[in-house]
């Protein structure tokens, strides 16, 4: 048996913000999958890289020892942790960049927000908005589906979600957008910081005018009201809440869909069959979030020494965890680069796996489902025009499309 | 044939209930799946199996 070797073995040059990344990333894991299933990036202050699906998910659930608690040293301006590489803004997501035991109070009050039964009632919502949005373009016969449809429908369930105005669903959704896919590097991202704090101040406006009004069903509203372990939820909680729900609420399931009504454009048996058999829509939901992996990956902070296959991390070492290469592992899934949309069983980790996964997939899939649904209902012959769409360039943080115009028959509006 | 959460494993893939939705139920406080029968009737236990092999977390327990 091999000995365990000291020190970062296993160099790669990883870098899941670069565009190289962007267009290469099934090759670089499927590679670091069969010959160094974790090796150790020299990029943005160094960090390990786990690809294979058993060490991605016995990590996530190691949640003892690989944390995700964030810091901010305000007087150096040094974020420090967190679950994010690079480290992002100083604001600490709630619940995600907590350990235990905080996680568990952080967590458990909002998670009745987010249940089955919860996401549930707000399905007829979600299919007023989708409704709303294509009767917009319906009798045109053209639309951008991210600018027009895919984007708006799931900001504006967020924007309701919180108790933000409907009407500024596009200035958050597009600030949410621009702080993940724009490189750190781009002269760009200076502007997009500053949306960024807008959507920051306007969900602190609002928190303190539920304060002073009766309590509302909307999330900003409950933690004005709320009580966390018996005492009120602070401004500072509420931000970074908000925030958080709002990074996962309106950027992800943008993604997935998207890429969806591209897979089913360059495959037209395919979306025959969806449209023929409807009842295909739970595990094909689930096979195209398994193959797109909207969320591509975390990371976790390694808090003391810990071996791995042939690796030795050390504590203070940062750990990247790509969900988006462990649902491409051959070890877990046959023919895991093909997308079939009966597959099942379905083990993926598309929304995480341990204590930190996904609050709101219930949410997620009701959204998609609504929107694929009168997609395919209402513009079954759309054509994408994939020549004129761009994607993401960073995706390893959400893998999306900045846009995606397409063309279909006219039809008729629903609402009158 | 019987089966059990382990609810220390579970954190709401919901994956158990797609599979078996006679035999697994989701919590409407936090999503979490729980089993609602004692004893898996003879028709469900091909879909447990598949319940137990789509868990990410390993927390479906047949015996």
């Amino acid at each position: 048996m091999q000995s365990k070797l000291s020190g970062k073995q296993c160099p790669i040059d990883h870098d899941h913000e670069s565009r190289a990344y962007a267009s290469s990333w099934p090759d670089q894991y499927r590679e670091m999958r069969s010959e160094c299933p974790i090796a150790w990036s020299k990029n943005h202050g160094g960090y390990w890289v786990a690809s294979r699906y058993r060490d991605i998910v016995a990590i996530a659930q190691a949640s003892d020892v690989f944390r995700s608690n964030k810091t901010y040293d305000a007087e150096n301006d040094v974020v420090k942790g967190g679950v994010l590489i690079p480290p992002g803004t100083s604001v600490r997501g709630l619940p995600i960049e907590t350990d235990r035991p905080e996680w568990d109070s952080y967590r458990s009050f909002i998670n009745r927000k987010f249940a089955p039964k919860a996401s549930e009632v707000r399905r007829e919502r979600v299919r007023h908005f989708t409704t709303e949005m294509i009767d917009r373009v319906i009798e045109t016969g053209k639309l951008d589906f991210v600018h027009d449809l895919t984007g708006p429908v799931p900001a504006m369930a967020t924007m309701e979600l919180m108790g933000l105005p409907l009407e500024e669903w596009r200035e958050h959704a597009d600030a949410m957008h621009e702080i993940v896919f724009l490189p750190k590097e781009s002269e760009e991202f200076g502007k997009a910081l500053e949306r960024f704090n807008w959507v920051y101040q306007r969900c602190a406006e609002e928190f303190r005018r539920y304060r002073e009004l009766p309590e509302e069903d909307n999330l900003l509203s409950y933690f004005a009201h709320g009580q966390i372990d018996g005492r009120p939820v602070t401004e500072e909680e509420a931000l970074g809440y908000a925030l958080n729900i709002l990074a996962g609420g309106v950027d992800t399931t943008t993604s997935l869909t998207t890429h969806t009504l591209v897979y089913l454009y360059e495959n037209p048996e395919e979306r025959e069959r969806l449209i023929a058999e409807p009842e295909l829509l739970p595990t094909a939901r689930e096979e195209l979030v398994r193959y797109f992996s909207p969320m591509h990956g975390i990371a976790r902070n390694v808090v003391e020494d810990f071996d791995i296959g042939d690796v030795k991390m050390e504590a203070g070492d940062r750990v990247f965890l790509p969900w988006s290469s462990g649902n491409r592992d051959p070890e877990i899934f046959d023919e895991p680069e093909k997308i079939d949309l009966a597959r099942f069983p379905n083990r993926h980790i598309a929304f995480g796996a341990g204590m930190h996964r996904c609050i709101g997939s219930f949410m997620a899939r009701v959204m998609f489902e609504e929107m694929l649904t009168q997609i395919l209902e209402r513009m079954p012959d759309y054509k994408v025009d994939v020549s004129a769409a761009e994607r993401y360039p960073s995706v390893g943080t959400i893998n999306g499309w900045i846009n995606m115009p397409a063309t279909f028959t006219p039809g008729k509006k629903r609402l009158v | 044939m019987r089966v059990r959460i382990k609810a220390e494993r579970c954190v709401g893939h919901a994956m158990c209930y797609l599979a078996a939705p006679e035999i697994f139920v989701l919590s409407d406080e936090d999503g979490r799946a729980s089993v609602t029968v004692d004893v898996v009737p003879e028709e469900f236990q091909e879909a447990v199996r598949q319940a137990a092999r789509s868990c990410p977390e390993e927390a479906v327990d047949i015996y």
